[in-house]
């Protein structure tokens, strides 16, 4: 009886144990976010990789998004003759969901992962340990900028990718399917407000901030080995995935 | 000076260290020597805190750096320089800006002036037009020497050195050896070099020291270790393998 | 490796997301209803049940506002219109509350009234509103309407069967008939009063022209003068309107009418007498026709109005602000403060003077390479800090939308700047770039201002953020601001005890 207890408490209690390290983890980013030297040049560096290195993907995921979305939402609204709400349908969509989420997911696979790996082969083959030795420290030197530049970097990407989302989707829906382009952009104008844009970006820019929080967290904590790094990189992209999924629903109860 | 007092260390209930009292002379080499796995490389990581002992104290020229916090403790290691047992050079640079961090770090020195360092530290160690390569364009020895001019590139006054010639040809060891020597004289820093090589041992250490089941079982100049009367050391020494050891 | 470098591609992707991000929320968004654009009126609705803050003002289906607050105000809906500034609308304005769609979304509709009468100004309330009637509400005064009909035509079979229906049926038209006479005679005998009103109009609107830049007392009055004539004139016509109540009045004996001779006569000849009235409007012989019909008069009224108009416009726009600033500077534990002068003579446009105290002074940075016999090379700094030294802001600054282009002297060195507006102008982003030497990184600025409530605003950023001279640091600080109108009702505020 007491075995099973047990059984079914340890997962719990090392999600609690997990909770509590990622918690101790931010509150040294936070510490370490203010203090000097600011690292630029890192940050810089990070919002490359995190940014405009993504940019590419994500251009295709969100093109390819908004393309399906007015397929599917014209299929659905022409059984009662509401084409004309397709543009809207694939713009209000977009802006306040797919755009931010799909982003985040295709960030956290390149990026977030990239990170884990790379500050978890630090960790394995003590680069991190000789960061130390020369007085840096590797949370601020290593962390920060990542999450700095993804938390920068994660609105711009959305707003790229809502635009061509929208644009894939007015391709679409104007162009193939053959819905009158004024009433297609009327709609969109009307019923798509800027609250919509920049509750999206908002929630892109928490969603950097959780998928660099994870990627990093869980390089840090490597051990293990090649092995481990690998171990922990597959954690990172699982773990950032489901926390944004899950935010992404909090956060939109409370913004809409 | 470095003072160990009385450390102890366990990894998950294997003890590693057992109370450890070791006193590094200044201005001196000191090298430790002893069985593989036999916790150098703990032993030298918590001199530069990296490593927290379970319990002892580990005095830095009078302070105790167990009790430091993360900012007193930087302090500290501005004193010391450090080449690891596998280099631990930073995979995401070129060997150029692996030397030049210290010194991008923590001085304000002009670009050309650090890239002259580099160049002299790097010439130091054997190594020419290597600059632009990455760590992971080099061999084992090529990186352990980039990592030696990475911990010579503040001129610290303190220096660990993680088994600098493993690795390296006889003749690069020597050169190596020289290097060590060298520095020391001109810098008069304070030298703890671990070494497996037992030749160049008695070749450059002022003191040395013998760790064997997680204590200090013996220590002296080069001459007095020689000529000890305890076996596990005269063994080892003489590299001999006891049948019962195995 | 690519050409560019990471600074280009970052800042490539930034540029473009602000971009995509303005564009976005240019087309999609409430264009022109900042904080400070347009103007508010009034108007009480008897209910605005299902109409939302935020949703559009139309005037013929073009939307020319959106809807502000909605309260309640002594039993109805008070209603803020929010309009846009190029719009102008009149005193006979009438608001309804109309439906769009088969989702019912309600939305204020705006009837403009003659563009003759006075324009509304801020804060001014719109006095006609047509009420819309709820469904059911329609639907029972239908069946009530339609009970009437029907008690009316019993009634009407009645007085037209008896002889006494007929005998009264005939005074009263007899009546009417002398009425519309009098009338017709009231109109010629008041000719010369309203002619002389209308002379003095044009005559006032030709000093008026003359005066170019009049001042506004005489503008009040003339302003007065004309709401007194057109209130003359609405008596006017609501003598006529009672004329025409009292022949509506007939009580339904429409029916024997027709069958009688005499009656027809009659009829025949008041509509004479009507008809001579009308004709002497339209031929400019009555006053009220020289009133429609004489161009001349009609294009004073206009360019008078125009000229007010003009006038009260540029008194509006042409604003000063006093703003002071205090940033606490977290690095060293000191205060920069800022005094500004903003000058706007447009909505979209406006120069900065502004006095900069930095505790961190101007420095200057000397630098010498010297080379010894040995061939070694040393270097020396030398770094002079003028402290205690104002530095000195001139900008002039224009507004898109919502961003702002900043250029000129910054801080006693050339920059340029750029701020973005959130939220209703509730938040406002700002980077700054200047000191460009050479030698040394120039000196960026981001920060943030909010202001919850008006007149102060909070900001928070971070100063010389790329500086190599380690003056690099986290700012939080607050300010306050005041426009030249404020300081006007303050002064008169102050004043008044001494009085
Ligand atoms: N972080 C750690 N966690 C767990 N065990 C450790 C850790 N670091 C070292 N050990 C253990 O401590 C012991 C000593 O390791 P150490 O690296 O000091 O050996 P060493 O004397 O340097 O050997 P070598 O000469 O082969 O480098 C080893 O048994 C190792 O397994
Ligand atoms: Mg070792």
């Amino acid at each position: 009886m007491l075995r099973l207890f047990e059984f079914a408490g340890r997962p719990f209690i090392y999600l609690l144990e997990e909770f509590g390290r990622i918690l101790l983890f931010l509150l040294s980013i936070a510490a370490w976010l203010f203090r000097k030297p600011f690292r630029l040049k890192e940050i810089l560096k990070q919002m490359e990789f995190v940014g405009t290195n993504s940019l590419v993907v994500v251009l295709i995921t969100g093109t390819f998004t908004g393309m399906v979305l007015a397929i599917q939402s014209y299929y659905g609204f022409r059984k009662f003759g509401g084409e004309s709400l397709v543009g809207a349908t694939v713009a209000l969509a977009i802006t306040r969901e797919l755009g931010p989420v799909f982003t985040a997911l295709m960030v956290t696979g390149r990026a977030g992962s990239a990170m884990a790996a790379a500050i978890g082969t630090m960790r394995v083959t003590e680069q991190i340990d000789a960061l130390y030795t020369m007085s840096v420290n590797p949370v601020q030197y290593l962390v920060v900028p990542r999450v700095v530049a993804s938390i920068i970097m994660l609105p711009f990407l959305t707003i790229v990718s809502d635009f061509i989302g929208i644009a894939g989707g007015y391709f679409v829906g104007v162009k193939l399917l053959d819905i009158n382009s004024g009433i297609f952009m009327a709609r969109i104008y009307d019923l798509l407000v800027v609250d919509d844009i920049i509750n999206g970006l908002i929630k892109s820019a928490v969603f950097g901030f959780i998928l660099s929080l994870i990627g990093c967290y869980k390089g840090f904590y490597t051990t293990g080995g090649a092995e481990g790094v690998g171990k922990a990189t597959t954690q990172a992209v699982v773990m950032a995935s489901v926390t944004i999924l899950v935010s992404d629903y909090f956060l939109t109860a409370v913004m809409f | 000076m470095i003072e160990l007092k009385k450390i102890k260390k366990s990894f998950n209930g294997q003890k590693v260290l057992d109370d450890i009292d070791l006193t590094i002379e200044p201005g001196k080499i000191t090298v430790i020597i002893g069985q593989s796995g036999g916790g150098k490389s703990v032993l030298l990581k918590h001199m530069i805190g990296l490593i927290r002992p379970d319990s002892g104290k580990i005095m830095i020229d009078g302070v105790d750096t167990t009790t430091l916090g993360e900012k007193e403790l930087n302090e500290v290691r501005k004193k010391f320089g450090m080449l690891f047992q596998d280099a631990a050079l930073f995979d995401s640079m070129n060997v150029g800006d692996n030397v030049a961090f210290p010194l991008k770090e923590h001085t304000k020195l002009k670009g050309r002036e650090i890239k002259a360092i580099v160049e002299k530290k790097l010439l130091q160690v054997g190594l020419k037009d290597v600059t632009h390569k990455m760590p992971s364009e080099l061999s084992g020895g090529m990186r352990k020497r980039v990592g030696l001019a990475r911990a010579l590139a503040l001129d610290p006054k303190i220096i660990l050195f993680d088994e600098p010639t493993t690795g390296l040809d006889p003749i690069m060891c020597d050169a190596v050896d020289k290097l060590i020597v060298k520095t020391q004289q001109e810098t008069g820093a304070t030298c703890i070099v671990i070494s497996h090589d037992i030749d160049s041992t008695f070749r450059i250490a002022h003191t040395v020291a013998m760790l064997y089941h997680g204590k200090i079982i013996e220590k002296g100049t080069p001459e007095e270790v020689k000529a000890t009367g305890n076996p596990v050391v005269r063994q080892f020494i003489e590299r001999k393998v006891e049948d019962n050891n195995f | 490796m690519s050409k560019f470098s990471a600074e280009a591609k970052v800042g490539l992707l930034v540029v473009a997301g602000i971009v995509i991000l303005v564009f976005m929320s240019m087309r999609v968004g409430d264009i022109g209803f900042s904080r400070n654009g347009g103007y508010s009126l009034y108007v009480l609705f008897d209910s605005v049940t299902g109409l939302a803050e935020d949703t559009s003002v139309e005037i013929a289906g073009v939307e020319v506002g959106r809807v502000g607050k909605i309260a309640l105000q002594n039993g109805k809906a008070l209603v803020t219109l929010k309009i846009r500034p190029e719009i102008r609308l009149t005193e006979d304005v009438s608001a309804i509350i109309r439906t769009r769609g088969i989702l019912g979304d309600k939305f204020v509709e705006l009837i403009p009234g003659s563009s003759t009468s006075p324009a509304l100004a801020e804060g001014d309330t719109i006095k006609k509103t047509i009420s819309t009637i709820d469904m059911d509400m329609m639907m029972s005064a239908l069946g009530d309407v339609a009970n009437d009909i029907k008690k009316l035509t019993t009634s009407l079979s009645n007085v037209a069967g008896g002889q006494s229906g007929e005998d009264a049926l005939r005074s009263i038209i007899d009546n009417s008939r002398e009425m519309l006479e009098t009338l017709n005679k009231t109109v010629q005998e008041n000719n010369e009063d309203v002619t002389r009103i209308i002379a003095n109009f044009s005559e006032f609107s030709e000093q008026l022209k003359e005066m170019g830049n009049a001042n506004s007392e005489d503008i009040r009055m003339i302003v007065a003068n004309v709401r007194q004539a057109s209130e003359m004139v609405e008596d006017l016509m609501l003598g006529m309107g009672e004329i025409t109540a009292k022949i509506n009045n007939g009580e339904g004996s429409l029916g024997k009418l027709v069958n009688d001779e005499e009656t027809v006569e009659n009829l025949n000849a008041a509509l004479a007498s009507l008809k001579n009235v009308s004709e002497k409007i339209d031929n400019g012989e009555g006053t009220l026709g020289r009133l429609v019909n004489d161009e001349e008069t009609v294009e004073n009224l206009n360019e008078t109005l125009e000229s007010i108009n003009d006038f009260l416009a540029q008194q509006e726009r042409f604003k000063t602000y006093l703003d002071y600033k205090a940033e606490y500077l977290t690095d060293t534990s000191d205060i920069k403060s800022y005094v500004t002068l903003k000058i706007q003579p447009k909505e979209d446009k406006y120069y900065i003077l502004q006095l900069v105290d930095d505790p961190r002074g101007k420095k200057t940075v000397t630098e010498y390479t010297r080379t010894d016999k040995n061939g070694n090379t040393t270097y020396e700094r030398v770094e002079e800090v003028e402290k205690d030294k104002l530095k000195f802001s001139a900008q002039i600054a224009k507004r898109y939308h919502d961003v702002v282009l900043r250029g000129g002297i910054i801080e006693s060195t050339g920059g340029f700047g750029l701020d973005y507006y959130l939220f209703e102008d509730y938040l406002k982003l700002s980077f700054d770039a200047f000191d460009f030497d050479p030698d040394t990184n120039a000196h960026l600025k981001i920060g943030a201002d909010f202001s919850p409530i008006k007149h102060i605003y909070l900001t928070a950023g971070y100063d010389d953020f790329i500086s190599d001279n380690d003056t690099d640091s986290f700012f939080i600080g607050a300010g306050i601001n005041f426009s030249d109108e404020d300081i006007k009702s303050l002064m008169s505020g102050i004043s008044m005890p001494v009085q």
